[in-house]
């Protein structure tokens, strides 16, 4: 999540061929990663839907910084693969489909600026749903800033500190606490303005 | 811990089919239930509690794989109908930055405002009963975590039959590729072996849940106490007051 603001900026400044495609495209193109994801069922299949998925990453110039990315949740595959009772086969279907999904969606985040992902949505899903989509997300960027000027505060009342559990997670909750009021009153100030700037319930994306 | 992680593709389409459907049709009547005018007053308020729970579902607490929900406290700020609009939006942003699985959004919501809506009822019951802020919030927080672990126990333990499937049956999907059949049919034989098992699941589930319950018991009771001191007046309490 840290990384958003440089995902950001990637899909703004890099100009490759997928950087061009329209954003309907690409969103269309990832529903059939998904339809891929959710219809194969053997290793070759999804080797060689993550190869061509690989290659799109390679050839539009994303940085392998951002390709870390892909590999989050594998973390959270990982629970899941006690339930097959350890077998490879089934194991490596998991990863594989875990993979796809994951540089699929990062393929498409990274090449397509997010105000016109919410244009294309707005399209199909109710006004209010993409509004609250699209202030969640304006939302998370000023969190990160008071999260940034908070982690000092944070830093020099001890951080967090395995020896120091108790300590830690007064300091933990007290910063969420923080984070939580400060981002009410952000809110409120956002609200204001936009409804100075003629906001009723919809947010107006160019071209609309 | 209390909602799927499970990639797309491993739960049954019906499955998460009905998860989609239940959760846009729990969404259109709440929808319908709030006025216009306080859904768009109330829309800004929306997006920093779902940007606050998604931050906190990216900070991850290394040695159990767990990260906080933060939606109990959420849920207590803002009332049971626009939490689960807010966990909606959570669960898709959440999917398309890191946690993946774009089919189990429905299902996800779905689990997740358990959390939510029972925390604020919870919340405000204890409230009633103890009149005491530390021990209504931790109860409410931990019971309603459970129920939310128990109904993600339940979810998965309903496409046991598809998992079964995907083990044995590989290559029969609507696509095939055969030019390593040879090599799958060994593996297949193999697979045959040992059957899907989910009581290992829930054994490991369980406890790693059980943590993630105290945890984020303690969180949002330390939370609320530090709102509770700053802003009183953002948890609602003064009708209720003792």
């Amino acid at each position: 999540m840290i990384q958003l603001p440089y995902l950001d900026y990637i899909a703004l400044e890099r100009k490759s061929f997928l950087h061009r495609l329209s954003p309907r495209f690409k969103i269309i193109s990832m529903a059939f990663v998904l339809l891929g994801i959710v219809t194969l069922r053997n290793l070759p299949g999804f080797l060689l839907l993550y190869g061509i998925l690989l290659a799109l990453f390679f050839i539009s110039r994303i940085p392998i910084r951002i390709f870390s990315l892909t590999f989050y949740p594998l973390i959270f595959a990982i629970i899941f693969i006690f339930i097959s009772g350890f077998q490879i086969h089934f194991i490596l279907l998991i990863f594989l489909k875990v993979l796809c999904g994951s540089t699929g969606v990062v393929l498409l985040l990274a090449t397509t600026p997010y105000p016109s992902i919410f244009s294309a949505l707005g399209k199909v899903l109710p006004s209010s749903f993409v509004t609250a989509l699209f202030l969640t997300y304006r939302s998370i960027f000023i969190l990160l800033d008071i999260l940034e000027k908070t982690h000092y505060a944070l830093y020099l009342r001890g951080g967090f500190q395995w020896r120091h559990p108790r300590r830690s997670l007064i300091n933990i909750s007290n910063a969420f606490g923080h984070l939580i009021i400060k981002g009410i009153d952000a809110s409120e100030k956002m609200y204001e303005s936009m409804v100075f700037r003629g906001f009723k319930n919809k947010i107006y994306y160019r071209g609309d | 811990m209390s909602h799927i992680h499970l990639p797309d593709g491993v739960l049954p389409i019906w499955l998460w089919g009905l998860g989609y459907i239940g959760a846009i049709l729990i969404g259109t009547i709440l929808f319908r239930l709030i006025k216009k005018e306080e859904l768009t007053r109330r829309l800004p308020l929306l997006g920093m509690m779902a940007a606050a729970m998604v931050l906190g579902a990216a900070i991850e607490i290394v040695p159990i794989a767990y990260h906080v929900n933060l939606t109990v406290i959420s849920g207590v700020l803002l009332g049971p109908s626009l939490i689960f609009l807010a966990t909606f939006i959570v669960n898709v942003i959440l999917a398309l930055f890191g946690h993946g699985g774009i089919t189990v959004i429905g299902l996800n919501t779905l689990i997740l405002s358990i959390e939510g809506v029972l925390g604020y009822f919870l919340f405000r019951l204890f409230w009633k009963i103890l009149k005491r802020l530390t021990p209504a919030t931790f109860l409410a927080t931990f019971i309603a975590l459970l129920f939310s672990t128990f109904a993600m126990i339940g979810v998965v333990g309903l496409g046991a039959s598809h998992y079964e499937e995907l083990i044995h049956k590989e290559g029969n999907g609507i696509f095939e590729f055969h030019f390593l059949k040879g090599k799958e049919e060994h593996q297949s034989g193999e697979a045959t072996e040992e059957k899907v098992n989910l009581r290992r699941f829930i054994t490991i589930v369980l406890p790693l849940g059980f943590i993630g319950w105290l945890l984020e018991g303690v969180i949002t009771t330390l939370i609320v106490r530090y709102i509770h001191r700053m802003r009183p007046d953002l948890l609602h309490l003064e009708k209720e007051a003792p």
